[in-house]
């Protein structure tokens, strides 16, 4: 069965990327011993699961500012123009589809079959996933374009647990 | 006559994007439409061919492998191109789809100059 380790490069090199392809964002990790832009107080939380053998959800989270950046970047507008909440959702919940996609291509030889679903995005306050205690997890910050703060996240067990 | 290009997807975010993208590719199309599903795809199949769709496969009510099979159906959709633009990578899904009638297939993400690659043969 695939390492944590190896799930957490993949996830990260997935982010990436994504990033890099579709929003022209250069993406780089923060480590735990280093600053970083907090994450803002309102934020949106895009998460799509997957089940298989391995099964779980993976989430990006962002502050509504960093996601409306992150829409801009994709669709070439303006960052300053207004984007309607369902605008700056669907932004996030194809990001978090589009990682998700990275990520499986690059462990299904490894972890077998993964069923995705749709994305889910939510608008709030210290969001966070869950699978139970029997779920380990991933979390990966990244520094976007040393100005926003993102949270990445793979929560997951093995099918049967 | 210029060519038509009808994109395909459930999200109103990819469909611009793939747009963007498509221009940015230098491919030029003279008429472009969207659809919101393959339902709404069909129905305006049904009332006019287009030279090439870009298709989505992970979209409610009919996805997009069903939508490649309905639309070889139509005799006006003869000579259209299609072409999957999916996250999937699983090469059994990629072979199935193709041997559905799809003439290519393009993984998100993607940059424009796969677009380029993976269309402008289609388009000579």
């Amino acid at each position: 069965m695939i390492t944590t380790m190896s799930l957490r490069d993949s996830l990260l090199d997935s982010a990436k990327e994504v990033f890099e392809t579709m929003a022209f964002m250069a993406l780089e990790e923060v480590h735990e011993d280093q600053e970083a832009p907090g994450l803002e107080n309102e934020t949106l939380l895009g998460t799509i699961t997957f089940k298989g053998d391995l099964e779980g959800c993976l989430a990006i989270c962002c502050g509504c500012h960093c996601a409306r950046t992150i829409g801009a970047n994709m669709l070439g507008a303006d960052p300053d123009e207004p984007m309607s909440d369902d605008e700056m959702s669907d932004a996030i919940g194809e990001v978090a589809n589009m990682v998700m996609g990275a990520l499986k291509a690059r462990v299904q030889d490894e972890v077998g079959t993964m069923e995705v679903s749709i994305p889910s995005v939510v608008r709030g306050r210290e969001l966070r996933n869950s699978l139970g205690d029997r779920a380990s997890k991933i979390t990966v910050t990244v520094n976007l374009e040393e100005e926003h703060s993102v949270q990445f996240s793979l929560l997951y067990r093995e099918s049967g647990d | 006559m210029g060519k038509s290009l009808m994109i395909v997807d459930d999200s109103a975010t990819m469909r611009k994007i793939i747009m963007r993208t498509v221009r940015m590719s230098g491919l030029e199309f003279d008429r472009t439409e969207e659809a919101g599903s393959g339902v709404e795809a069909l129905q305006k199949l049904e009332g006019g061919p287009v030279d090439v769709i870009l298709c989505d496969i992970n979209m409610p009510e009919m996805n997009g492998t069903e939508l490649v099979k309905k639309a070889r159906e139509l005799a006006s959709c003869s000579g259209t191109k299609i072409v999957m633009v999916s996250t999937e990578s699983a090469q059994d899904l990629i072979d199935q789809v193709m041997s559905d009638g799809a003439d290519g297939y393009i993984t998100k993400p993607f940059t424009p100059e796969k677009f380029q690659e993976k269309l402008a043969p289609l388009l000579n």
